[in-house]
């Protein structure tokens, strides 16, 4: 792969003494702009993985290079400030305010004051980071903020490079989620190389460009993209891995806009009586959608129907709606707790279909 | 001046009188005081710095230092003025050995004990954005092990001002003047005096190094969030 920005060629580890490597013959790339996913059980080898990237730990043979530099070339301390960096309990500087440590890395680099300035505002923007904490201490910050002011901190001299280890792991699982949703949002304007380390299978599937799964002394047991991995596990332990849901958590990957949606029981206002029934019966169901135009006013049930024209027919709303953005792990609750097993979709205002149960598993089986 | 027949001749307990006659010697013997304790503390805590940095970088001559150290502090006060005067004289360099050699212990154990306690992510996060040995010791640890440093300088500090009072023995000694030459004189408002402006003193420094925490600390102070 010509532009592989992280390259590790049968990398071990053996630390003093232990018989047995934490790291066994480790290979694998990591694309230019890719965020690549070590994930595995405890002792799989997955931060210490990580911390020879940026020779926190170093390797007992074999190579490692990053931007096309083998990293044992360079000062280890050198290196470092190169490579962002973000830990699990963040480890913020206590003693310095908020501002002070986003600036920790450009002031090693020597940059000038006004520039450090510029940076750090631009960075509590970029992190979405309310500029009140720029003179804080770290104490006063929830643990989100504090996680937000971490990637600040790793981003601020613009590093090519991104390691995190268990980034998220010290923070409640919905600000996880929210945090899971920001660094991608970042990284769609960024494109790091991100190398990430957890040990939630979900988090590697929803963060992963590429996962690799590691099993116990630094074995590779499968390296892919995460659809790949679900697809068509590599073996027993993959599979054993990703849990008896792999179906479902396929699912997750796939957005709505990708599937092929059906018009459903829908019918223009204008309709006849004659047109509403011939809807529901094709879909098996006991209601129909009114559009008024290209605007879905709402459903009405099939009991409506003898109390006169469409047109006259006050329209409910839909309590089920489905984004086109939504993946179908998203639409499958809202689909199968529907009565009748359908939910409209939605891009924006605009209704572009229905979702049914048979479509998801249909997709599925693709 | 007064005369220890007059002295010994007032049966008053503490002659306010007397005080106000004698300012200037009572002001003289606290600066001296002061001086003797400041000494004491400044050399101690460089010496105490060179030390737990060698305990701190080779940790295998930690448990040594903290022993020797350990061993001057359990040294008699009276007895180390005494072993002292035949080398050193009845000098200040004596007094300020002494002293000296009471604040080490101390002070290299909460040195030490500081930069331990320094929170091993905020270590990792340094080292990992490229911090170096050295600059991590001067920006992160030291100032982070501020507060127990400066918890082990104000034990210090109090147990030097009490220990100073003893160099009288030796012609220092501070307000411990006054003690002194009133048990030699059965003058009880200069025992009194002596006592008191001692006791003073170690509150008043105390309080001033808590001063000094409190400006040197400020990332303590704020409110944390839960």
């Amino acid at each position: 792969m010509p532009d592989a920005m992280i390259r590790l060629e049968s990398v071990t580890k053996v630390f003093p003494g232990s018989t047995t490597p934490a790291v066994k013959d480790l290979s694998f790339e990591v694309s230019q702009g890719e965020i690549a996913v070590l994930v595995g059980p405890s002792g799989c080898g997955k931060t210490t993985t990580l911390k020879m990237i940026n020779r926190l730990v170093e390797p007992t043979s074999g190579r490692i290079v990053v931007a096309g530099e083998d990293v044992m070339s360079v000062p280890g301390h050198e290196l470092r400030r190169r490579i962002g960096y973000v830990i699990q309990q963040v480890g913020l500087f206590p003693h310095r305010t908020i501002a002070d440590n986003i600036a920790t890395v450009p002031r090693l680099l020597g940059w000038d004051q006004p520039k450090i300035a510029a940076r750090v505002d631009e960075l509590f923007a970029l992190v979405d980071l309310d500029p009140a904490f720029r003179d804080r201490y770290p104490r006063s910050l929830s643990g989100g903020q504090r996680q937000r002011a971490g990637v600040a901190r790793a981003l601020a001299a613009d590093p090519p490079v991104l390691l995190m280890d268990e980034p998220f792991g010290a923070v409640d699982p919905i600000i996880r989620s929210r945090l899971q949703d920001e660094l991608l949002d970042l990284q769609r304007r960024l494109h790091k190389t991100i190398v990430l380390v957890t040990h939630d299978i979900d988090e590697a599937i929803k963060v992963g460009d590429r996962v690799a799964i590691l099993n116990v002394g630094g074995f590779l047991e499968q390296y892919g993209a995460p659809a790949d991995i679900l697809r068509e596990p590599a073996g027993p332990f993959v599979e054993d891995f990703l849990g008896s849901d792999r179906g479902i958590k396929r699912l997750s990957l796939m957005p709505i806009r990708d599937v092929a949606l059906e018009t459903g029981p829908v019918v223009d206002r204008s309709a006849s009586i004659g047109e509403a029934q011939a809807a529901m019966e094709r879909y098996g169901v006991d209601w129909f959608g009114i559009l008024d135009g290209d605007v879905l006013a709402g459903w009405a049930p099939s009991t409506d129907l003898d109390a006169g024209p469409i047109a006259s027919l006050q329209a409910r709303p839909f309590m089920a709606r489905l984004g086109y953005g939504d993946s179908l792990r998203d639409a499958l609750d809202t689909v199968i707790t529907s009565h009748t097993r359908v939910a409209p979709v939605f891009d924006g205002d605009r209704f572009v279909g229905v979702l049914t149960a048979e479509a998801i598993s249909r997709e599925l089986a693709k | 001046m007064i005369t220890l027949a007059q002295a010994a001749g007032d049966q008053r307990f503490f002659r306010w009188d007397w005080v106000w006659s004698h300012l200037g010697l009572i002001l003289e013997k606290v600066t001296e005081h002061l001086m003797l304790t400041g000494i004491a503390l400044g050399v101690g805590l460089a010496i105490a710095f060179g030390l737990a940095l060698i305990g701190l970088r080779f940790p295998r001559s930690y448990p040594p230092i903290t022993w020797v150290t350990g061993l001057l502090y359990t040294i008699p006060s009276l007895a180390l003025f005494a072993l002292l005067v035949p080398i050193t004289g009845f000098t200040t360099m004596t007094a300020e050995i002494g002293l000296v050699s009471y604040t080490l212990l101390i002070l290299i154990r909460n040195i030490v004990a500081g930069v331990q306690g320094v929170d091993p992510a905020v270590r990792e996060s340094a080292i990992g954005m490229g911090y170096g040995r050295r600059k991590l010791l001067l920006e992160i640890e030291l100032p982070l092990a501020l507060p127990v440093i400066l918890a082990g300088l104000r034990i210090a500090a109090v147990t030097t001002i009490g220990l100073v009072t003893v160099t009288a023995l030796i012609g220092r000694g501070g307000v411990g003047f006054f003690i002194l030459r009133g048990l030699n004189r059965f003058f009880d408002t200069e025992i009194v005096l002596g006592t008191a402006l001692s006791v003073l003193l170690a509150v008043a420094v105390d309080v001033a190094l808590v001063a000094v925490e409190r400006w040197l600390t400020p990332w303590t102070r704020t409110r944390g969030v839960v």
